[in-house]
């Protein structure tokens, strides 16, 4: 079956009234009856639409000329892309939470997009059937159809400019990111700039988040917050010894049997003696499958045998030493492996507070049976949050910015975020945290999330870790010294 | 801007009705619907081709 000009031109004049009458029409119908009002991303998917239906005219008028085709594939093209990407801002948010009204439990920004790949498909299926594509010149009579569609066309865009005139102003205004509802009342009108504000350009917005780098922070602790610290004087330098492929990332001790916990920036986890010497365990872990792993850079005992990695990126990772490791079931887990090691488990941490914030450490609290990350902050978001996890299902259970007790004083224009922590670790009710920027160790009370206190270590080089070990601190620098220094009395 | 952008539409239409001799500036106007509903939708997402998502 082969479609000729006149016919197609007679079905196009449908398509358009029904593009117009149904869609477009119905979202001016939603505003005068309901209030609804666009927001500047809806008024762009609606104005692709009528220029669409533009096209549909343009044929009806002109016939089937190829650049009204090429303009009807780049506004469909663009129409998906703007519906997907005005999507994508809302379809992840929590159950029945959407912006704006919903038609048959659907949001308009989606019904968007059922729309305009309903209209690419429209087009796709009319020119299969189409016989050729040399239309005489010269415009046609447009047929009864056509000038319905014309005049249903002019009634409706005219009404939706009277729209936009209430709810966007003439220009130089345009539309808002967040409007209010529909009057016709002026004085209830916005007509303003405010999507230019801030006005930057960026191809991934507020997602560009870089990563951090702890080796640019400033170590010198007068350079900090908080001013006047005391110092915590380094009594000795321990050095792990055990060889280990690449720096290290992260760091921990158990308190149950002295054995140590190391992660490298190679996303090797190697499981060492109380002496740092001998390695008891060493594995590499593929970091590609099937959850993301940045560079590690926290370990944790978890009590047991079990141990816990993160990377930057807040993935972790759960492993145990198993003499009766199967290597048909770990090959998947590990890119090196000494045979009796086993991952228990593999996961993101998803955090509310610290979105979009990288952390470099990793603590346990065995009292409250929760891991404790601490973000780190970046240009977009200069915050330090401490994130805890329940063991148990390895969901977040709550998330805090410290409060600074009364005696702590930070100086003018600066805060607790301006720290870098790198090294975490949890004793007594306590997270002891120490920071690659100003070389400052921080002692955070869990309970009632305050900061209680801050001690200068001079000397520190790159930090990486702390663990408890007694009365002492032991706090693991990136090329494997450690430095001992008195933990600090409550 | 969303207003010059529907009037200038209503320009093109009517000269698709009532002067459809002048299709090369009817054109014209559609193109320039089309830049003034792209820029729209640019500003209206800070410039930010990609959602909010991880890459």
């Amino acid at each position: 079956m082969a479609l000729s000009e006149d016919r197609l031109r007679a079905i196009l004049a449908w398509v358009v009234i029904a593009l117009i009458g149904g869609p477009v029409l119905g979202a001016v119908l939603l505003g005068v009856l309901h209030g609804d009002s666009p927001c500047i991303l809806c008024w762009a998917e609606r104005i692709g639409m009528v220029l669409i239906a533009l096209v549909g005219l343009f044929v009806v008028r002109y016939g089937p000329r190829p650049r009204y085709l090429g303009v009807a594939l780049l506004l469909g093209v663009w129409g998906v892309y703007m519906s997907l990407r005005h999507s994508a801002l809302h379809v992840a948010r929590d159950v029945g939470q959407g912006f704006s009204a919903p038609i048959l439990g659907v949001h308009t920004y989606i019904w968007a997009l059922v729309i305009y790949v309903t209209a690419l498909a429209v087009i796709g299926v009319l020119l299969l059937f189409v016989r050729d594509l040399r239309p005489a010149e010269g415009p046609r009579e447009t047929g009864r159809a056509g000038r319905f569609a014309t005049g249903l066309f002019v009634v409706v865009v005219a009404a939706n400019a009277l729209q936009a005139f209430a709810s966007t102003g003439p220009p130089p205004w345009f539309g808002q990111g967040d409007p209010v509802r529909l009057s016709w009342n002026p004085k209830h009108w916005v007509w303003s700039f405010e999507e230019l504000d801030p006005p930057y350009v960026s191809l991934r917005g507020s997602w560009t988040i870089p990563r951090p780098d702890p080796s640019v922070a400033d170590p010198d602790p007068a350079h900090g917050p908080l001013a006047g610290l005391p110092v915590l004087g380094v009594s000795g330098w321990e050095r792990i010894g055990a060889p280990l492929a690449g720096a290290v990332s992260g760091f921990a001790r158990d308190s149950v049997t002295g054995r140590y916990l190391v992660t490298t920036d190679r996303w090797g986890v190697a499981l060492l003696d109380s002496s740092m010497s001998r390695v008891l365990h060493r594995v590499v872990l593929d970091p590609g499958f099937s959850v993301d792993l940045s560079p590690l850079v926290g370990a944790a005992f978890l009590g047991g045998d079990t141990l816990a990695v993160v990377s930057d990126n807040k993935s972790w990772a759960l492993l145990r030493p198993d003499p009766r490791a199967a290597e048909r079931a770990e090959w998947r887990h590990f890119l090196s492996w000494d045979g009796q090691v086993t991952e228990v488990g593999l996961g993101r941490f998803q955090t509310v507070r610290a979105h979009q914030m990288y952390v470099r450490s990793l603590a346990f609290d065995p009292a409250a049976q929760e891991l404790v990350t601490v973000s780190v902050p970046n240009p977009r978001h200069h915050q330090l949050v401490v994130s805890r996890f329940a063991r148990g299902d390895m969901v977040a259970s709550s998330e805090f910015e410290p409060r600074t007790a009364a005696d702590l004083k930070l100086a003018a224009g600066r805060s607790l975020a301006d720290y870098f922590v790198t090294g975490a670790a949890v004793d007594g009710g306590r997270l002891y945290a120490v920071s690659a920027a100003y070389s400052t160790l921080l002692a955070i009370d869990l309970r009632d999330r305050t900061l209680r206190g801050a001690w200068a270590v001079p000397g520190l080089a790159h930090p990486v870790g702390v663990a408890v070990w007694g009365a002492q601190l032991l706090i693991a620098q990136s090329d494997g010294g450690i430095a001992v220094v008195p933990k600090p009395a409550p | 801007m969303e207003f010059l952008t529907l009037l200038v539409i209503l320009w093109a239409a009517w000269l698709l009705w009532r002067r459809p001799e002048r299709e090369r500036l009817a054109f014209l106007l559609l193109v320039i619907a089309c830049l003034l509903m792209a820029i729209g939708f640019f500003i209206g997402s800070h410039g930010s081709l990609v959602p909010g998502v991880n890459l």
